[in-house]
C-alpha cells in the first residue's frame, strides 16, 4: 500500500483565472495545511472546480502562484506536482478492464505486467473491489466505479488527493456512506485531500477545512463547526442554512451588546464583543435556527416584551425526526426558520397558519461582517488559515 | 401513450402511405433487378422470366462483351479503401482539432464543408482540367482518388463531430493525470474509445468512393472504375448480365456494411458485458 509522499501543504497565491472577459476566480489567497481534509463548498459557477483544476494542473493561472509542499508547481504535469484527481465523472476507461484501469499508470510508466498487477490489486483489495478486477467499468455500479477511480488515483501514490464532486453521481445511501469511507482513506493515507462539492452537510461531516466560496472568491475558511456556529459574514450563514440573519440600524449599544431596530419594527440584541457600534449604522446578525423557541402567540397582548422575538405565521412545517423544522413568514422581509426538538413540538403541535411568538436569548445572535467590511486580512485559528479580501 | 387499440388518426394513413411508396420505390425496382439476374439462359431484360441460372454471373467473368468487370472491381475496392484511409486519418486529426476554437477556425470549417453541395461534375471537371494545366496524367489512383477525397472528407469531419460530442474529454485529462504523454493519451485511451466513431468514418468513406461517379467520371482517365463501368455496360450490354452485376455489387456493399457492423457490436459488446480477459 503506497503512503503520501512529500509535503502536501498547498498554497494560493494571488491566484486569478480568466476566461475570456469572465474571472472564474478573483485574486484568491488560501492556504491548506499537509495532511488536511478541505471542502471547497459553494454554488456552481463559484470557481471551486477552477480552483481544484488549477491544484491538479488542468488548468493554468492566468496570475499568481500554487505551490505544494513549499515549491512552485505552476507549468509541472500532475505527476510531477505529486497530484492525483478523481474525476466527477470517474473517467474510467470503458476499453480496460478495471485491473488495468487501476495498473494504467504503472503500465504508462513501464512497470511489467506481473507486477503493475501485483500492486493494482493490492490498491483494489484496499477498496474492496478485487473481485471485480475482470471486470469492465460499464459492469459496475456507481459506488463501485467510484471505489476503482480512488485505487486509481491512489496507485500513483500522491501527496494530494483532488476530487471533483465525488459523490454527486451516487444516490443517497450510498453518497453517505462512501463520504465517510472517503474521510477514513484520507486518515488512514495520511495525504491531503481537496474535496470540491456543492452540498453543505456533505462538506461539514468530512473536512477539517471547510471553504466557503462565491463568484470567485472566498466567503470564509475554516473549521466545519466554526463556518456552520459563527458564519462570517450573511453570505455565509444562509448558505450554510443553519442560521437565520437579522439586519436592522444601530439604537443603542452597552455592555458588549448592541440594540437594533429592523423596518417592521422589531427590535433585538446583538453580541458585538470589543466592536463599538455607531448609532444609526446598519448591523447584521445571525441566530441559530436549533437556538430558537416557538410558541402560539396569545392574541396581541404579547407584544410588551418584544426585544429578541419576533410575530409571524407558520407558512411550513416538516418533520425531520429528531427536529422538526418550522418557518415562520412575517408581512414582510425573509423567512425565519426554528429548528424545534421534536419532543418541544409535539408537546403543543403547531399548524400551517398558526400565529406565532418566536424567541430567543440575547446573546445567541451573533455579529456578522457587513458588506462593506471586505478588503481586510484577518487570521483564522481555525487550521492557521489566511484568508484575505481584495 | 396512445393505446393499441384506440383508433388512429387520419395523418396515420397519410404518413405510412407515404412510407410505403417511398419503400416501394427504392425497393421495388432493386428487387426487380436482383431477380431478373437470375433470368434463364434464353430470357431478356424484362419479365417474364424464362427459368432460373447463374448464367448471367457466369458471363461476368467469361463473356468478353460485358467489358472489364473484373478489373474495374478491383480498382474501386483498392481505391474504396485508399478513401476509407486517408478519410480516416485526416477526418480524425480534422476532428480532434477542431475541438478547440482557433483564429479562422470557422472559415476553415465552411471551406471544408462547402464541397458538399459543389455540384460534383464541376469539381470533377475542375480537377481533370487542373491536371492538364499542370501536365499531369489523370488516372484512378491520382485524380479520381483526389476528387472522392473532396466528397468523403467533410462526410468524415462531420461523422468526426458527432462522435467526439459525446467523447468525454475527462478521460483525456484523467490519462494526462496518471501520466501518460500526449502520444500515449492518443494511442492508450483516446482511439481505443473512438474506434467505433472510425469505423463509421472508414465505412462512410469506403460506400461513398465504390459508388461515387461524378466526381470519378471525369477523372479516372482511361481505366474505369465499376461504377464507370457499369454505366458503359448500360449503354451497350442489352442482356441480364448488367441486372448480375448490379446484383454483385450490391452484395458486396452489404458485406462492407455488415463486416463494419460487426464489428462495432463486436467492440461494444466487449466494453459492456466484458472478456472476462486482462490485457
Amino acid at each position: 500500500m503506497p503512503t503520501g509522499s512529500g509535503n502536501g501543504e498547498i498554497s494560493i497565491v494571488g491566484v486569478t483565472k480568466r476566461f475570456g472577459d469572465m474571472a472564474a476566480v478573483s485574486d484568491l489567497n488560501l492556504t491548506i495545511p499537509d495532511k488536511a481534509y478541505c471542502c471547497l463548498l459553494g454554488p456552481s459557477g463559484c470557481g471551486k472546480t477552477t480552483i481544484l483544476r488549477m491544484i491538479a494542473g488542468h488548468e493554468t493561472p492566468t496570475t499568481g502562484e500554487i505551490r505544494i509542499g513549499g515549491g512552485p508547481v505552476v507549468g509541472l504535469t500532475p505527476v510531477q506536482r505529486g497530484t492525483a484527481m478523481m474525476f466527477q465523472s470517474y473517467a474510467l476507461f470503458p476499453h480496460r478492464s478495471v485491473l488495468d484501469n487501476v495498473a494504467f499508470s504503472l503500465k504508462l510508466r513501464g512497470a511489467g505486467k506481473a507486477d503493475r498487477h501485483r500492486q493494482a490489486r493490492e490498491l483494489l483489495a484496499k477498496v474492496h473491489m478485487e473481485r471485480f478486477a475482470d471486470r469492465l467499468p460499464a459492469q459496475l455500479s456507481g459506488g463501485q466505479q467510484q471505489r476503482v477511480a480512488l485505487a486509481r488515483a491512489l496507485i500513483t501514490n500522491p501527496r494530494v488527493l483532488l476530487l471533483d464532486e465525488p459523490l454527486s453521481a451516487l444516490d443517497e445511501y450510498l453518497r453517505l456512506r462512501m463520504r465517510g469511507e472517503l474521510r477514513r482513506v484520507q486518515k488512514e493515507l495520511g495525504i491531503t485531500f481537496i474535496h470540491v462539492t456543492h452540498t453543505q452537510l456533505e462538506a461539514i461531516a468530512v473536512a477539517d477545512l471547510v471553504v466557503v466560496m462565491a463568484q470567485g472568491r472566498i466567503e470564509q475558511a475554516a473549521s466545519a463547526r466554526e463556518i456552520f456556529t459563527a458564519p462570517r459574514n450573511a453570505y455565509v450563514a444562509r448558505f450554510m442554512g443553519g442560521q437565520n440573519v437579522l439586519s436592522g440600524t444601530v439604537e443603542s449599544a452597552a455592555d458588549g451588546q448592541a440594540i437594533v431596530v429592523d423596518e417592521h419594527g422589531g427590535s433585538f440584541s446583538i453580541v458585538v464583543n470589543g466592536e463599538k457600534p455607531v448609532r444609526g449604522s446598519r448591523l447584521v446578525g445571525s441566530i441559530r435556527r436549533d437556538r430558537i423557541a416557538v410558541s402560539k402567540a396569545q392574541g396581541c397582548a404579547e407584544a410588551s416584551d418584544k426585544l429578541n422575538s419576533l410575530f409571524g405565521e407558520v407558512h411550513a412545517i416538516e418533520y425531520q425526526g429528531s427536529y422538526v423544522k418550522v418557518t415562520i413568514e412575517r408581512p414582510t422581509g425573509e423567512g425565519f426558520v426554528a429548528n424545534v426538538l421534536d419532543v418541544d413540538f409535539f408537546r403543543d403541535p403547531l399548524d400551517i397558519g398558526d400565529r406565532v411568538l418566536a424567541r430567543w436569548s440575547a446573546h445567541d445572535v451573533l455579529m456578522l461582517e457587513g458588506a462593506s467590511d471586505a478588503g481586510e486580512a484577518s487570521m483564522d485559528e481555525a487550521g492557521g488559515v489566511l484568508i484575505s479580501h481584495a | 401513450m396512445r393505446q393499441a387499440a384506440g383508433p388512429r388518426s387520419w395523418t396515420f394513413y397519410v404518413f405510412a402511405s407515404f412510407f410505403a411508396l417511398f419503400v416501394l420505390f427504392l425497393y421495388g425496382p432493386m428487387t426487380v433487378i436482383y431477380i431478373l439476374s437470375f433470368q434463364g439462359p434464353t430470357g431478356g431484360l424484362t419479365f417474364p422470366m424464362t427459368g432460373f441460372s447463374f448464367r448471367w454471373f457466369h458471363a461476368l467473368v467469361t463473356a468478353e462483351r460485358v467489358g472489364d468487370i473484373g478489373g474495374s472491381f478491383q480498382r474501386s475496392i483498392v481505391l474504396a479503401v485508399m478513401v476509407a484511409v486517408l478519410t480516416v486519418v485526416l477526418s480524425v486529426a480534422a476532428g480532434l482539432a477542431f475541438r478547440r476554437r482557433f483564429p479562422g477556425s470557422g472559415v476553415v470549417f465552411y471551406l471544408a464543408i462547402a464541397s458538399l453541395i459543389m455540384p460534383g461534375l464541376f469539381v470533377g471537371l475542375g480537377i481533370a482540367v487542373g491536371f492538364q494545366l499542370l501536365g499531369l496524367d489523370i488516372d484512378w489512383y491520382t485524380s479520381a482518388l483526389g476528387a472522392q477525397l473532396t466528397w468523403t472528407l467533410p462526410y468524415g469531419l462531420l461523422i468526426m463531430f458527432a462522435v467526439l460530442g459525446r467523447f468525454n474529454r475527462a478521460y483525456e485529462e484523467a490519462a494526462t493525470d496518471l501520466g501518460a504523454t500526449p502520444w500515449q493519451r492518443m494511442r492508450e485511451v483516446v482511439l481505443p474509445i473512438l474506434l467505433p466513431g472510425i469505423i463509421g468514418v472508414a465505412l462512410f468513406g469506403f460506400t461513398l468512393s465504390y459508388d461515387e461517379f461524378p466526381r470519378t467520371v471525369l477523372t479516372a482517365g482511361t481505366r474505369n472504375t465499376l461504377p464507370l463501368e457499369i454505366w458503359a455496360m448500360t449503354t451497350n450490354v442489352t442482356s441480364p448480365a448488367l441486372f448480375a452485376v448490379g446484383t454483385v455489387t450490391t452484395l458486396v456493399s452489404f458485406i462492407a456494411i455488415g463486416a463494419a457492423l460487426i464489428s462495432i457490436a463486436v467492440i461494444e459488446r466487449r466494453r459492456t458485458r466484458g472478456s472476462g480477459n486482462s490485457v
